[in-house]
Formats: structure tokens, sequence, C-alpha cells
């Protein structure tokens, strides 16, 4: 291996921790800002960099969700529930290095699974229809009834407002908009990032300004921080099985075209608590809360290179960009790259062990800097926050409509929190509410409703929905009696 | 302390060399251009009209003594672009890559933007629309499929988008062929090429690189005049006896307005590197054929081209209203069904205003959005004929169920279920959100780097923050910051203020 990869490895995966903490850039989004640069490279350290920063932007997004609560990506909406909850018990440092384990271990599993086995998983990825996408998006959904907590009535509501939201704009067989109140920025519905950056940090820090004292205990909090600077080793083994389960999840999930990281993240999340021990800690800062949807983001990473590089079909935002880069190098993604170009295919193997090597690496040295951030005093961090958040939405379209979304948002978290509403299901009904309504009637076009449960794949995911829908509810029933 | 006074005031006068270097203003006494000019592109880096515009630029650069640089403005299929061109001034330094899907884009949207605001300079490349199919269906040639379609009586396609190009060369076929032709919306030319490589459909509607690297693709028919050179094999549509000549062309335009001189220049450009022999390689790599046309033949065929989209679009039931009026403005329904649902809630609490607590406000406001989004689906109008599935299915079963699970908590809400919400600093929050607002009323009009400092400081100072040289520090600070990581390093550009400029 030349120097030139190992320099581009280094450089990628500064980047995508950029990327990743920087609220607003999405890895896709990271992956598309880098790709001009790479127009003047040779093909192999065009798709070594590439790759370093979509691989290292996902990790990245877990920092800020642990931080301030505002995942710097959407693949790090999970890593919230648990993250930001030891951040505020004064654990920062405990979500950190879990969150930087499990998604190195994530990537691992995922390039492992991608050199393995991407032959048969390409299968996988054909044989799901529109039946399955909508399973899945179903399947994805169900987390809202783990989520929930106290009152799963309002978990509802939250999760169909969220649902409800992202039937505005293009409908998806005809070309008119719905709902946009005659207003055309919302011709194209609600723009997704600005919603999340407004729903989860603006939402916040209105809340915590009105209720914590946090302003006044900013000395204790500090203390707690250097007191539990370091993660026992014995609590990170405990989560190996764990972290192992959820890479493969995040990687099966990946690799079918379309679906995408973020619900592999949530499905992750739902599997670990209704396996736990503990599921009573889970939302209250728990590890393994951390450490499930972090090792299936970055497990969808190699998952998502299958079709790619099998199918020359793009898994995720991300490898769609990457198709753009290999177009560019004259290279055709698909089964022949394999044959043509052995040397860039199995190059960009041992890169992707190495990119996840060296964000380890870079992972902890990284965490003290994060750490001084958690420790500035909220007075200060609280406004810069906000400006940053105002960036971040302002740059995906460069449109201060989307500013206001975002400030919108942030008043509508606000006020879900203040009634006792969690937030995290309204954005899991705007991620997942799109896939769901545009495979429901693509499906309906197709067939009809018994498709959905005499084709396999469609009928064991929603057989899996609904056992984790249901499976909550129950306990509960279950338990209720014996407490009393 | 002392080391932040020195801090913070070096950080200010960072500052402002900052705004001395933005607001500086570029010398624009010599003659034209004088300084780099833009294009910008409707999609992400890495779709074929930014890959096109880059390699545009790059051989530009033989001809023009200015660099031409790319800025992405992706979103609603390109109106944001469109947009962003029109907000600019008509100097010749901002210039749009155009498509052929603008045609439908400003069909079928309405908006503020339409094909008259702008000049078009060249089209630069053309990419013909073709017709996949799997080599497992059997299909040999285009007849065998519109043999196979007459014996089956119907037939159907597939491809990304409805009144997309790819639909509207779908009807285009169907019209010529004869074909009692059935479109099925994939959504998106990733989704529909799996579909194909499953055989799922006889036919789909495409591009010719849409089959790189896939072996089990096979091209029927191109929709151009001669068979393309990087694909000597596949025969095109005139010569199976259908004059079919339908391709996504791609070149550039300026707004209206623009002076003779930039207009001319830039065109002279642009016909250099059309000639090129650099590009026309290029052009065959993509499976795509060199198309200059000058302004205006490129305007004659837009406007025919304008003219046939909507005919198409029409004949399809796709250019009709969508949503009727309802018997009063939308916005006073909004209002009637508040105050109704205001009006049951002090019904229920027997008309005393202490009783009408947050929560059950909140509660009203959610069963107030399920009645509103629900009475909208009703305004709905779906053409007949086609073949979907109605739009109002999914947003009727939202909001439905958000209306049983609202009036569901409303009810826990009055037996006291829930505890009530203790209120905290409701006016310090105020405050916070106050000067956030003026700051996001601001920034259009005094620009980011010149409102951010003051928002940040009265942010630290309201949340009771007093140390001068450390609010002076972070507050100048992170504008400085943010030059650098955004402005510099992303090249993203931040608004620098209508008032200023």
């Amino acid at each position: 291996m030349h120097l030139t990869p190992l320099l581009m490895i280094l450089i990628g995966v500064v980047v995508g921790i950029m990327v990743g903490v920087l609220p607003g850039l999405s890895p896709s989004i990271g992956v598309a800002l880098m790709l001009p640069a790479t127009f003047g490279m040779d093909p192999m350290s065009a798709l070594v960099l590439l790759t370093a920063v979509y691989l290292s932007a996902n990790y990245g997004g877990s920092i800020t969700a642990i931080a301030i609560n505002t995942p710097g990506t959407p693949g790090a909406v999970a890593t919230t529930f648990d993250g930001y909850e030891l951040t505020k018990q004064g654990k920062p440092m405990y979500a950190l290095i879990t969150s930087l384990t499990a998604s190195t271990v994530g990537g691992l599993v995922g390039t492992v699974i991608l050199i393995l086995f991407s032959i048969p998983l390409a299968q996988l990825a054909l044989s799901f229809e529109s039946y399955e996408y909508f399973a899945l998006g179903v399947f994805g959904m169900t987390i809202i009834s783990s989520l929930a907590g106290d009152n799963p009535v309002k978990g509802y509501i939250a999760s169909l407002l969220g649902l409800l939201l992202v039937t505005v704009g293009f409908d998806t067989q005809l070309p008119f908009s719905r709902f946009n109140m005659g207003i055309p920025q919302l011709a194209d519905g609600i723009e997704f990032i600005p919603a999340l950056i407004g729903l989860f940090a603006l939402g916040e820090i209105f809340f915590s300004i009105e209720h914590f004292k946090v302003l006044k205990k900013e000395v204790s909090a500090k203390k707690a921080i250097h007191k539990n600077k370091k993660l026992p080793f014995r609590k990170l083994w405990k989560l190996k099985g764990l972290m192992l389960r959820s890479s493969v999840v995040g990687t099966l999930i990946g690799v079918i075209p379309g679906a995408g990281g973020t619900i592999a993240t949530f499905i992750a999340y739902n599997n670990a608590k209704s396996t736990s021990k503990h599921p009573k800690r889970f939302g209250k800062g728990s590890l393994e809360g951390v450490a499930a949807p972090e090792a299936a983001n970055n497990g969808s990473v190699g998952g998502a290179l299958v079709p790619l590089l099998t199918l020359g079909i793009p898994g995720s935002a991300s490898t769609a960009v990457l198709i753009g880069a290999l177009m560019v190098h004259k290279l055709n993604p698909g089964p022949q790259l394999f044959e043509n170009e052995p040397g860039l295919v199995y190059g960009l193997f041992i890169s992707l062990f190495l990119a996840n090597l060296v964000m380890m690496g870079l992972g902890l040295m990284g965490n003290r800097l994060w750490v001084r951030i958690i420790e500035a005093p909220k007075k200060l961090l609280y406004p810069l926050i906000i400006a940053l958040s105002f960036i971040g939405s302002y740059f995906i379209q460069n449109s201060l409509f989307d500013v206001g979304t975002c400030l919108a948002f942030g008043l509508l978290g606000w006020m879900l929190k203040r009634g006792g509403f969690p937030t995290a299901p309204v954005i899991l009904g705007l991620i997942l509410g799109r896939m769901i309504e545009e495979n429901l009637r693509l499906s309906l076009v197709k067939g009809d409703v018994s498709d959905f449960f005499t084709r396999p794949w469609s009928l064991i995911i929603l057989v899996l929905a609904a056992v984790s829908f249901l499976l909550p509810i129950i306990k509960k029933r279950l338990n209720k009696p014996v407490k009393k | 302390m002392r080391i932040y006074k020195v801090i913070a005031t070096l950080l200010f006068l960072i500052y402002l060399g900052l705004l001395f270097y933005l607001y500086g203003g570029a010398d624009s006494s010599k003659a034209y251009p004088n300084k780099p000019i833009t294009i910008v592109v409707h999609s992400k880096p890495g779709s074929s009209i930014d890959l096109m515009s880059r390699k545009v630029a790059g051989l530009a650069r033989k001809y023009c003594p200015q660099p031409f640089v790319i800025e992405n403005h992706p979103g609603t299929q390109g109106i944001v672009a469109m947009q962003y061109v029109m907000d600019k001034k008509a100097d010749g330094y901002t210039m749009l890559g155009v498509t052929k899907s603008f045609l439908s884009t400003l069909v079928v949207n309405k908006s503020n933007v339409a094909i008259s605001d702008f000049l078009f300079l060249s089209n630069m490349i053309s990419d013909p629309e073709a017709v996949i199919t799997n080599k497992a269906s059997g299909y040999k040639s285009l007849q065998d499929v519109v043999d196979k379609a007459k014996e089956e009586g119907r037939q159907v396609w597939i491809g990304p988008g409805t009144g997309s190009r790819d639909h509207l060369m779908a009807l285009k076929c169907w019209e010529i062929l004869g074909i009692n032709g059935q479109w099925v919306d994939y959504k998106s030319g990733p989704q529909s090429v799996l579909a194909m490589l499953r055989n799922e459909a006889p036919v789909y509607v495409g591009n010719p690189s849409d089959i790189l690297g896939k072996d089990d693709l096979k091209i029927l028919a191109i929709a151009a005049e001669n068979r393309l050179e990087s694909l000597p094999d596949v025969p095109t549509f005139k010569e199976s006896g259908y004059d079919i000549n339908e391709s996504m062309w791609r070149g550039f335009a300026v707004k209206k307005g623009t002076s003779e001189i930039a207009t001319a220049y830039l065109s002279e450009v642009l016909k250099k590197v059309s000639q090129d022999e650099e590009w026309i390689a290029y052009c065959r790599e993509v499976y795509s054929f060199p198309d200059y046309l000058d302004s205006k033949t490129f305007s004659k065929r837009i406007d025919d081209e304008t003219a046939e989209t909507i005919a198409y679009l029409k004949k399809a039931g796709l250019l009709n209203s969508y949503v009727n009026k309802g018997p009063v403005p939308l916005l006073m329904m909004a209002v009637i069904f508040a105050l109704f649902i205001f009006f049951v809630l002090m019904l229920i609490t027997g008309f005393k205003v202490k009783r009408l607590t947050y929560n059950l406000i909140l509660s009203g406001v959610f069963v107030w959005i399920s009645v509103f989004f629900f009475y909208q689906t009703f305004l709905f109008k779906i053409p007949e004929g086609l073949n979907i599935t109605s739009p109002a299915l999914i947003p009727r079963l939202w909001s439905v169920l958000l209306f049983v699970t609202a009036i569901w908590n409303l009810v826990n809400e009055l037996k006291g279920k829930y505890k009530p919400v203790k209120s905290g600093r409701i006016k310090l929050t105020g405050k916070i959100l106050l000067v956030l607002v003026l700051y996001f009323i601001a920034i259009p009009y005094a620009g980011y780097y010149l409102s951010t400092p003051f928002f940040l400081l009265a942010g630290f100072y309201i949340l009771k923050y007093r140390k001068w040289p450390v609010m002076i520090a972070y507050g100048f600070g992170f504008v400085v910051f943010s030059f650098v990581v955004f402005q510099l390093l992303l090249k993203i550009d931040l608004p620098l203020g209508s008032l200023f400029m």
C-alpha cells in the first residue's frame, strides 16, 4: 500500500468527523462537498477519501448528539435518547467512549460482511420490493412503543404529528403539492434537517432555560465530569455481544437500497431494549442504548457498499454520490468492477479497515476536546448552539426559510416537552412517513393488500413489527398487578 | 482575565478585517469579466448536470481569463436554483445550468419563476431517452415490445416520476407506437433499475448510462437522430420506422436583462468549449452526444418543446388543478375550526379561563391539526383514469388516528390522570425567543456577519453572563470561526444582507 491512500484516510477521517459534528452536514452532504476535490486524484485515492468521510461522518454525528442533544446527522437521533442523558448525569465520557467503540466495531463488522458475503447479500437487496420496504418502514415505527415511556398516548400523538407533517409537499404519485397552504417554499415539503435540529437542539435549549437550574449547577457538573472521565473496561466488555448483534442488524438493513442507516439505528435500539436485562434503564442513560444504534449506524456503511459494488445501485444517499465519483473516473459500478478493477476493490476493502482504526485513534484524542465543550458554561454555550443551528439549517438550500423551519420546530419541541410529549417520535414519523406512504401506494398499484402477507420477507417483517409493537405493552400489563 | 482581554481585542480586530474583506467590494471599473463567474446547478455534486458543468468550467479556462465556479443549489426540481439566480443581479456573473426537465417543472409547479425570465445562451450536450428491458424478458427488438403490447392489450412501462421527462417520453412512445400503456412510477432511477434487474416490468424508460455495468439489461432503442458513437450496436427509433426524437438536453442560461456584452462573451466561450476535442470526447464517454445550439435556435427549441410538454401533460390529465377551492378560503376555515374547538374546550371546562390549562390547550391544538388536515383532503380533485391510489388515503389515515389519540389524551387530561405542567422561567425564555426572532428578521437585511455577534452578546447577557472580555471573545470569535469553516473550507456563502450589497 502506498503512502497516498494512508494520507487520504487520515484526511477523510478528520473531515468526516467534522462533517458529522456540525449539525446540518449529513454524511451525504459531506461526501458531496468533498467530491469535486477528488476529480484530480487517481481513482483509488478518490474512493478511499470519500468512503473514509462517509464512514467517520456516521460516527461524528453521535458526538453532538451526546454532548448537546443535537444529532449531527439523522443517523444519530437514537443516540440522543441515552447519550444525552448520560451527559446530564455528568458522564459524557462514558457515552462518548461507548459510541466510539460501538462505531468502530460496527464499521469493522460491516466491512467483514461486505468482503465475505457481498454476492449473496446482493440477492437480498434484489428481493426487496415495495412490499418489503413498506413493512420495514412500519417495523421502524414500532419503536415508539418502547420510546413512549409512561404515557403511550402522548408518544402516539407525537409520532402521528410527524407522519402527518411529512405528507406536506409533493404527492408521491401525482405532480401536485399537498397541504402547502400556498407557500411556495413548502411545495417540496418540510426540509428534514432544519426540523431535526430545531426539534432537538433548540427545543432542548428552550426547555432547559425555562426549567432546569443547570445554570446554577455548573460547578458540581464539572466535578462529576472529572470524576467519571474513565469508563471501566469491564463495562465496555459487557456490551460486546450487543455491539456485534447490532452491527449485523445495521449491515443487513444497510444492504437494502434506500432503507438507510437511520432505520437500522431505530431497529437496533428497539432490539437492544427488548432483549436487555435492564430495559428500565433505557432512556435514562443506558450504555446499551448508546452502543446499539451507533454500532448499527456504522455497520450500515459496509452494507450500503454491497449494492453499489455488486449491482451498481446506490444503497444510500452517500453511496449515490460515490457512484458519481466512480463515473468521473470512468469506472462502471457493478459486478464488472470486481473483474476489471480487482486491485481497486480490494484496496478499498483494506482501506475501510484502516479507516475504522484511524477513526478510533482520532476519536479517542477528540473525546478530550468534546468534554471541554460540554464543560463550557451553558450561559455561553446555548447562544452559540443556537447560532450554529441557524447556519446548519441555512446552508442546505441557502434558504432563510429553512432557518425559519428550524425556529418553528424549536418552538414545537419546547411546547411538546412542556406538555410531557416525547419529541423523538415526531422525528421518527418525519423519517419514515414518506417511505411508508410511497411503498404502500406503489404496492397497491402493482398488486393488492394480500401481497403483503403472501410474500415471505414482507410477512416476516410485519410479524416482527407486530411483536415489537405489542410486546412492551403486554409486558407492562403483566407487570402491573404484580407490583400492587 | 487579562489573557481574555488580549484574546477579545485580537478577535475583534480580526472580525473588523473580515468585514472589510467581505464588504470592501470588488473593483468594477475593469472590463467584463473582472471576477469569477458562478455556474448555479440544481442538483447535488456528482449528478450528470453537475459533472457536465464542471467539465465546461474546466475547459473554459482555456478561453476565458476568469475562472468558472460551480455552486449547487438543489431542491424542488430546480425551482430553488432558478429562484437563486433570479435573486442575483443580471450582471453576467451568474449562469444557470438548465436541462429539459425544467420545462415540465415550470409548467407543473406554481412558482414565481417563468421560462421567460431567462435568456438561454447555448445548449451543450444531449442525452437520448432510451427504452430499456431485461434480457430475460425475451424482447429482442422494439418491434417485439410493440407486438406483445398489441397482443396483450395493455402493457406496463416504468420509470422515475409522474409528469417527469421519462413519463412524457413514455406517453409520446405509446401514441406513436400505438400501445395502450400503463405508467408505474418507481419514484427514483435506482429503484426503477432495481425493478428492472428483477425483471418486474417489460420496459423501463431511462437513459443509456443506466445500463452501465449491468449485464442483464439491454437497450432496445434510443430516441436520437443517429446511433451513439459509444453504443454502435443500439438502434434508433427511426431505424425501426418510428419518428421519435427525445433527448434530455443540458445547456446554460442567464437572467434576462444581462448586458449584450456579457451574453455575447459567455456565448462565445461556450461555443469554443463545444468545439474543443476534449469536450467531444467527454460527450462520448458519458453516452451522450455533443449538441451545440446557439442562443436563437436554443430558444426556438425551448418554445416548441414547452408547447409539446403542455400538450402531453394535458393529455395525460396531469395539468389540471388538483385542489378544489373550498366554500371559504383555507385560512378562514382554519380559524373557524380553531374557534370551534376552543369553544368546545371552554364548554367542557365550564367557561372558567383558569381551568383551561396549558395541557388542555395543547390537546385542542392536536385535535385542530387533525381536523384541518382531514378537511383539506376533501378538497383534492383527482383526475380519473390514472393508475394510482388516492393521495388522500394516507393523510386521512394519519389524521383520523391523530384525532382519536388526541381525544383520548384530552379525556385523560380531564380525568386528571396527568400531573399539571410546571411553569418555569417563562419570562427568561421569552426574552431569549424575542432576541432570536429579531436575529432571524435581521439576517436578510443586515447579513449574517453583522447580526450574529450582536445576537450572541445579547444572548449571553440575557442568560446573566457578565464577563465582558469572555463574551466579546466568544461572540466575535464564533463569527470568525464560522467564516473559516463555512466560507473558506466548505465554500458556503452566508448571507451578506441586502442593506449593504
